[in-house]
C-alpha cells in the first residue's frame, strides 16, 4: 500500500512542479508580452494614481484637472466642457484620445525632456507629478464657436492665421465630457457621430467656399486676372456634361471679382476647364491638400483632404475628365476637406502666401512652474504669390461688404471670406463660410460648416463667423 | 525538542510573519499603524496557540507541522482578504474561530478516528445526502450550483461531503481491497477483478457524472472522481483503475462539454480566453494580467494593484476562487511559489501520516484526505493560471468562505488525530521491541 501511496505522492509533487514552472512562465519568461496586451488595462489604471498634470486655455484657465478620488485621479472639467473632441477623454474603461493621448507623457510626468526621477524617490516609491499642458485654445472664443453651433450639426475651426495656432475648434453634436464613461455606450453607437471630431476629422464637400482655391489657381497662373471679363448664360457645357448656377441663375456679362462675389459656378467652371486637372490639383497640394495637417495629434485624430472615392483619398495624379475639372473647381465633384483644411485655405490668403504649421499645444509647463516645452511657429507650405493673395484678399472682402456673405459683416472691422452652400442631393444642404478678419492686418481666420441645413453658406453660416471673428478680436491677445 | 515545543516554535513564527504581512497590507492602505492592527495578529495568534493547546493535551504525537503551516495559509489569505475587502476579513475571522471549535469538537468527540469505521455508512450516506441536498435545493453562483442557503448563510456542503466521502472510501475499501485487487477474468487478456466490485465505481462514476450535469460544476466533480480513483489505486496497488477512472471521467467531461454550456464555456475560454476577452474569457484574462503583474518580487502586501477606484477588484471573485492571483501580485513569483510550496508540505506530512500509518483504514484515510487536499489546491492553483481549465473551487485556508475553512480545519483535526494514533502505537511497539530486546 505504501508503494502506491508513495506514487501517487510523485504525481502530485510533479503536478505542483507544473504549477510552480507556469507561474515562472506567467511572471517572468511571458510577464512583458501580457503586460503589452490590449486587453490589459493595468498599465493604464496604475498611471490613474498618478496626479495627471492639467491642461489649460490660452488665459491660463483650466479645461481639465485631475482630483482625487479614493487614491485614484479622476479629470474634472471646471469651465464645463471646452473641445471635448479636442482635448480628449483619459478613462481606465476606454483609454485615451486628443491631447490627453498625445501629451499623456508629458501629462503624467514622465517625458524625458522633464528630467529623470531622482532615485530617492524611485526607492521610496513616489510617484511622479504630471506637467500642465497650456493650450493655444481660447475658451471664451471657444465657448462662442460651440454656442453657435448649439442645436446645429457641423464644425467650427478656428486659426491664428500667423502663427497656426488653434484658437477654438468646435464640433456638433457633442457631448458632456465629465459623462463620458457613463454614456459611452450610446455615444460610442448614436449615427450623428458626436466622438467625432468634425473640424479635424469632417470630411465635407467645400461646395463654392473651394472657389478660393480655384480663383488663387488661376490668378497665380495668369489664366485669369480679377477684371477678365466672362458672359453667363446659366450653363456651361464642358465634355458632354454641363455646369449650372445654384438656383439655375443666370449672371450675363460679368468679371472675375463678380464671378468670385456671386459665386458664379459656370465661370469657375470655365477657369477650372482652362487650367484643366494638373495645375487645378497642383494649386490644392500647395494648400496642403493630400497631406495630413502636421498639427501633432495621435494618429487618426487629423484627416487629408483632397478627392476621394468610397475606398479612400485617390491619388492626386488620378484622371479627371474636364467635366470633373470643371465640377471640381466649383468645390464639387470628388473633392472633400476638413473644416481645418479651409480654414488653412484663408490663413494663406490672410499671410500673403505661407500656410503656417498648425498646432494646439503653446507650452507644457512642470508642477514648479518651469517652462519645459514652448510652441515654435513654424511655416508649413508657401501656397500662392503675395501678389495674388493680396488680390485674392481685395476679391474676398468684396464677398462680404457686397457679394454672398453680407452676413459676415463685423462693424469696423473688414472681413474677407466666402460662402458656400453644397446640395447634397437629398434635398439638405451644406453651408459654408471661411474667411478671416480684420482683412488689411488678419488675425484670426475661420473655417464654419453646417450640415443637414436647408439654408445656405450665406444665410446660415456667415453670421456664425462673424459672431466668432467678433469673440475673437475682441480677445486682448490670441496665441 | 518534542513534536509539540516544535509546533509551539513554528507556530509562533507563522504568527509573527501574518502580523507582519497584516500590519504591511495596514500601512499600505491606511498609511499608519495603530494598536487595532497588533489586536488582529494576536487574536489570530491567540487562536492557533488555543489549537496548540487542544493538541497538545488530545493528540502529544501528533504532526508538528501541520498546524503552522496551516497557519500561515490562514495568515496569508485572511491579510489578502482584509486587503481586498476589509469587512470580509471579520467574516473570514469569525469563520476561523467556528473552524477552529469544530476542530477542537472533532478531537474531543471522536478522539479516535478509527472510530469512525464503524460508522463508515452512514458517514458515506451522510456525504451522499449533502451532495443530493446540494443539487435539489442548492442555488446557481456564477453559472454553478454549489450552495445552499441556510439561517442567513450560504454554506457550500460539497466541502464537507469531501471529507464525508474520503471517510466512507477509506473504511470501504480497505475492507474490499483484497477482492478488489484478485483478477477472477481476463478481458482482452487483462486481468480483471469481478463485475461486483466494480460496483463503487460505477456509482462514484455517476455519481460525479450527476454533479458535473447537475451541479455544473467541472471542479468539484473532478475532485470526487479523482480521488476516489487515486483511493482505489492505494488500496489495490492496481493501476488498471486508475486507466479505467481516467477513461470513464474523460467521457464524463466530454459529454458535459457537449451538454453543459456552463462548462463548455469554461472549456473554450481556456484554449482561447483573447476570443471573448471582454465576457466569459474577462475574469481568466484578468488574472494573467495581475499575475503577470507581480514579477518576481511582487508589489508588496497591500501595494498591488488589486482595486479600482470604485473598490471593485480587478478580477471578479478575487477574494475567492482568485485569490492566489493576488497573492502572486503582491508577493510576486517568490511569495507565490513560497505559497505553493506550503501546500506542497501540507500535502508532503499528510502522504506521510499515510505511510507511517499502522492499519489500512488510517493509510487510506490519511492518504485520501491529503490526495482531496492536494488536488484541491492543484485544481483552483491550475485553473487561475490557465494551467487547467478553470473551475470555481476554493483554495484551502486561503479564499475567503466559511465552508472551505472549516472542512479544511476539520481535514487537519483528522490528519492530526491519524498521526497521533500511528505515532503512539509505533512509540509502543517500539517500546515493546525494546523490552523484548531487554528480555532476550
Amino acid at each position: 500500500m505504501n508503494k502506491a501511496i508513495g506514487r501517487v505522492f510523485l504525481v502530485g509533487v510533479a503536478l505542483f512542479l507544473a504549477v510552480i514552472l507556469n507561474l515562472t512562465w506567467l511572471q517572468v519568461i511571458r510577464a512583458d508580452h501580457l503586460a503589452t496586451q490590449p486587453e490589459n488595462k493595468r498599465q493604464l489604471a496604475k498611471e490613474m494614481r498618478i496626479k495627471r498634470g492639467a491642461i489649460l486655455g490660452f488665459d491660463g484657465s483650466v479645461i481639465a484637472r485631475s482630483a482625487r478620488r479614493s487614491g485614484f485621479y479622476q479629470r474634472k472639467y471646471p469651465q464645463g466642457t471646452l473641445a471635448p473632441q479636442l482635448v480628449g477623454y483619459d478613462s481606465v474603461r476606454y483609454g485615451r484620445s486628443g491631447i490627453e493621448e498625445q501629451m499623456n507623457d508629458e501629462l503624467l510626468g514622465r517625458a524625458p525632456e522633464l528630467g529623470v526621477q531622482s532615485w530617492l524617490d524611485q526607492l521610496l516609491g513616489r510617484r511622479p507629478t504630471g506637467a500642465d499642458v497650456v493650450t493655444t485654445i481660447v475658451p471664451d472664443v471657444q465657448r462662442v464657436a460651440q454656442q453657435a453651433l448649439a442645436g446645429k450639426k457641423g464644425a467650427i475651426a478656428v486659426l491664428d492665421p500667423a502663427t497656426g495656432a488653434l484658437i477654438a475648434n468646435a464640433s456638433a453634436p457633442s457631448y458632456e465630457a465629465g459623462k463620458l464613461e457613463d454614456e459611452w455606450a450610446t455615444l460610442s453607437k448614436d449615427l450623428e457621430a458626436p466622438l467625432l471630431d468634425r473640424p479635424l476629422q469632417g470630411l465635407y464637400a467645400p461646395g463654392s467656399a473651394f472657389k478660393v482655391v480655384t480663383a488663387a489657381a488661376g490668378l497665380q497662373s495668369g489664366v485669369v486676372t480679377p477684371e477678365t471679363m466672362f458672359v453667363d448664360t446659366g450653363t456651361y457645357v464642358v465634355y458632354g456634361g454641363k455646369v449650372t448656377n445654384y438656383g439655375g441663375a443666370v449672371y450675363g456679362p460679368h468679371d472675375f471679382e463678380t464671378a468670385l462675389t456671386q459665386s458664379i459656378n459656370t465661370t469657375f467652371g470655365k477657369v477650372g476647364d482652362k487650367l484643366g486637372r494638373r495645375r487645378l490639383v497642383g494649386a490644392m497640394q500647395r494648400f496642403g491638400f493630400w497631406q495630413v495637417p502636421p498639427l501633432p495629434l495621435p494618429s487618426g485624430a487629423v484627416v487629408a483632404s483632397g478627392r476621394y472615392d468610397g475606398e479612400g483619398l485617390l491619388s492626386p495624379e488620378a484622371e479627371m475628365d474636364p467635366l470633373a475639372v470643371a465640377w471640381a473647381a466649383c468645390g464639387q465633384e470628388q473633392v472633400l476637406s476638413t473644416p481645418l483644411q479651409m480654414a488653412l485655405v484663408v490663413s494663406a490668403v490672410a499671410n500673403g502666401g505661407p500656410v503656417m504649421r498648425p498646432y494646439v499645444v503653446q507650452e507644457v509647463r512642470t508642477a514648479d512652474g518651469g517652462v519645459v516645452e514652448k510652441a515654435a511657429p513654424a511655416e508649413w507650405l508657401t501656397a500662392i504669390q503675395p501678389a495674388t493673395a493680396l488680390s485674392l484678399n481685395a476679391m474676398m472682402q468684396r464677398v462680404v461688404t457686397s457679394g454672398t456673405g453680407t452676413g459676415a459683416a463685423i462693424e469696423g472691422v473688414k472681413v474677407a471670406g466666402k460662402t458656400g452652400t453644397a446640395e447634397r442631393g437629398d434635398g439638405t444642404n451644406l453651408a459654408w463660410f471661411i474667411g478671416f478678419a480684420p482683412a488689411d492686418d488678419p488675425r484670426v481666420a475661420v473655417a464654419v460648416v453646417i450640415e443637414d441645413t436647408l439654408s445656405t453658406g450665406g444665410a446660415e453660416a456667415a453670421p456664425l463667423a462673424a459672431d466668432v471673428l467678433r469673440a475673437a478680436l475682441a480677445q486682448a491677445a490670441l496665441p | 525538542m518534542n513534536r509539540r515545543t516544535t509546533e509551539l516554535l513554528y507556530l509562533v513564527l507563522a504568527g509573527a510573519v501574518s502580523t507582519m504581512a497584516y500590519v504591511s497590507v495596514y500601512a499600505g492602505r491606511f498609511r499608519e499603524i495603530n494598536r487595532a492592527s497588533i489586536v488582529y495578529g494576536l487574536v489570530f495568534v491567540a487562536i492557533f496557540l488555543a489549537l496548540h493547546v487542544v493538541v497538545r493535551i488530545c493528540l502529544p504525537q501528533a504532526d508538528p507541522y501541520i498546524l503552522p503551516v496551516t497557519a500561515l495559509l490562514a495568515a496569508v489569505g485572511l491579510t489578502e482578504i482584509f486587503r481586498i475587502k476589509p469587512a470580509l476579513a471579520l467574516l473570514q475571522g469569525q469563520w476561523l474561530l467556528v473552524g477552529a471549535l469544530l476542530f477542537v469538537l472533532t478531537v474531543v468527540i471522536v478522539r479516535d478516528h478509527t472510530r469512525l469505521d464503524r460508522y463508515r455508512y452512514l458517514v458515506g450516506a451522510l456525504g451522499l445526502a449533502l451532495l443530493v441536498a446540494t443539487i435539489v435545493a442548492g442555488t446557481t453562483v456564477n453559472g454553478a450550483r454549489l450552495w445552499i442557503h441556510a439561517f442567513g448563510m450560504s454554506i457550500q456542503p460539497s466541502e464537507f461531503a469531501k471529507l464525508a466521502i474520503v471517510i466512507f472510501l477509506a473504511g470501504y475499501l480497505d475492507d474490499k481491497k483484497v477482492l478488489l485487487s484478485i483478477p477472477t477474468r481476463h478481458i482482452l487478456g487483462v486481468p480483471v477483478p469481478a463485475a461486483k466490485y466494480f460496483g463503487p465505481l460505477v456509482v462514484m462514476w455517476v455519481l460525479s457524472l450527476l454533479m458535473l450535469v447537475f451541479m455544473k460544476d467541472f471542479g468539484m466533480s473532478l475532485l470526487f472522481m479523482a480521488v476516489f480513483v487515486a483511493l482505489l489505486y492505494m488500496a489495490t496497488g492496481r493501476g488498471i483503475y486508475v486507466v479505467f477512472g481516467g477513461g470513464l471521467f474523460a467521457v464524463a467531461a466530454a459529454v458535459a462539454v457537449w451538454l453543459v454550456p456552463h462548462v463548455a464555456d469554461r472549456f473554450s475560454v481556456w484554449l482561447d480566453p483573447w476570443a471573448k476577452a471582454d465576457t466569459t474569457g474577462y475574469q481568466l484574462l484578468q488574472s494573467l494580467f495581475t499575475i503577470a503583474d507581480g514579477g518576481v518580487l511582487g508589489a508588496g502586501f497591500g501595494r498591488g494593484f488589486l482595486l479600482y477606484a470604485n473598490h471593485q477588484p480587478v478580477v471578479p471573485d478575487l477574494q475567492t476562487d482568485f485569490i492566489f492571483a493576488a497573492i502572486a501580485n503582491e508577493m510576486g513569483l517568490l511569495g507565490g511559489v513560497a505559497v505553493v510550496l506550503c501546500f506542497l508540505l501540507f500535502f508532503w506530512r499528510g502522504v506521510r501520516i499515510a505511510t507511517q500509518a499502522p492499519d489500512g483504514f488510517s493509510k487510506l484515510l490519511a492518504a485520501g484526505l491529503a490526495t482531496a487536499f492536494g488536488l484541491q489546491t492543484l485544481i483552483i492553483l491550475g485553473g487561475v493560471t490557465r494551467l487547467i481549465p478553470l473551475t470555481g473551487i476554493t483554495l484551502p485556508f486561503v479564499s475567503y468562505g466559511g465552508s472551505s475553512i472549516t472542512a479544511n480545519l476539520v481535514l487537519v483535526a483528522l490528519l492530526l488525530m491519524v498521526s497521533h494514533r500511528s505515532n503512539v502505537v509505533r512509540a509502543g511497539t517500539d517500546l515493546e521491541r525494546r523490552r523484548l530486546a531487554e528480555l532476550g
